[in-house]
């Protein structure tokens, strides 16, 4: 039986015929989603008030929330692909976590940053305001000291410090997820940190076939077949050769380079 | 104590060289935004380039309600001229 080798469009993958065992994969997609809202209330309300008790400099109880948040994603990831909710590949994560390392990444679906807090040692990250008022969330994303996202001095100038503490940062240029097939627009804040701080910039190409957990659709119309997430690290980006102009040109060139590099990846894989 | 037209001169190359634009086109009615295509990652930017130059503690908030040429020059002026 051969599999779907070439990249069939959405709307063939709408009238496929449904299958990989579809109504578990509903049942285990929504599990997951119940593990993360009550195992992160529980880790946030009991784990993380016990981690920041145990004595240590500020950074020390920092790195500790954010290694329990990566085990916890670790587990969940573990979960999805047992239950057989997604499958993933993960090539070069090795290569993530270094200090002052920018890691940007697309945003297809809303499990990227799970996956990439899975694998990315001791990794801080910019991630959408909503996690500060969702109330399974707030107090792990404040004990880890991850940034608010927003086009602000005090996002830039937070994400910018971290980096120059020689911490590893995360953030979305896309800002927020896209939709399948939609254009994307990158937002000039990460290339912005890059060139005030990042010794270097790495990009994560992730491509999720066929589109899953996207904006357009409710998480429990999971696709027919069981979707495959493809994470690969791309070649490190030297912002040093961009610094050579005023900040705002540098940015630019950056980002037109950043967003020039994702639309070629990701249409040609 | 600085007068605008001053601070409009030196705004005008400051403007130029970062953001590399036209001399020409920076005139006291442009739009910031709209004809000189600044927005609000730049504005972080020029925030900097500001404190630098004038050793005054300039922050985003004292230009909100900046939408032209004209007003960022009223603005600096009055925080240069504060005291």
């Amino acid at each position: 039986m051969a599999l779907a080798v070439d990249t069939p469009s959405i709307a063939a993958i709408e009238r496929r015929p449904i299958r990989d065992l579809y109504y578990l994969r509903v049942v285990s997609t929504g599990l997951s989603f119940l593990l993360f809202g009550v195992v992160g209330t529980f880790l946030g309300v009991v784990a993380v008030p016990l981690l920041l008790a145990i004595p240590g400099s500020r950074a020390a109880r920092r790195s500790r929330v954010r290694r329990m948040i990566r085990l916890a994603f670790r587990a969940l990831v573990g979960f999805m692909n047992r239950t057989g909710a997604i499958s993933y590949r993960f090539s070069g994560a090795e290569l993530l976590g270094k200090p002052g390392q920018l890691v940007i990444a697309n945003h297809p679906s809303l499990i990227d940053i799970v996956l990439l807090i899975a694998f990315v040692p001791d990794a801080a990250c910019v991630v959408k305001r909503a996690a500060w008022r969702n109330p399974s969330m707030v107090i792990a994303v404040h004990a880890a000291g991850y940034i608010a996202n927003a086009p602000t001095e005090s996002m830039i100038e937070q994400a910018s410090a971290l980096l120059d503490t020689g911490e590893c940062l995360i953030m979305f240029p896309e800002g927020t997820r896209t939709v399948p097939d939609q254009p994307s627009y990158f937002h000039r804040g990460a290339a912005s940190v890059a060139i005030r701080a990042a010794r270097v910039v790495t990009p994560v190409f992730i491509d999720v076939r066929p589109p899953h957990l996207s904006k357009a659709v409710p998480w429990y119309r999971v696709p027919a077949i069981r979707p495959h997430y493809s994470l690969s690290v791309g070649p490190d980006i030297d912002p040093l050769p961009y610094r050579d102009g005023p900040p705002p040109v540098a940015s630019r060139t950056l980002n037109a380079y950043l967003k020039s590099c994702y639309a070629s990846v990701l249409r040609t894989t | 104590m600085y007068d605008t037209d001053k601070i409009f001169n030196e705004l005008r190359s400051t403007l130029a060289e970062l953001f590399e634009l036209d001399p020409a086109r920076i005139t006291l009615d442009a739009r910031l935004s709209e004809d000189l295509e600044i927005d609000s990652i730049d504005a972080i930017d020029l925030m900097d380039r500001l404190r630098r130059q004038t050793g005054r503690k300039f922050s985003i908030e004292s230009f909100r309600s900046v939408r032209t040429v004209r007003d960022l020059v009223q603005a600096i002026h009055a925080l240069v001229n504060e005291g």
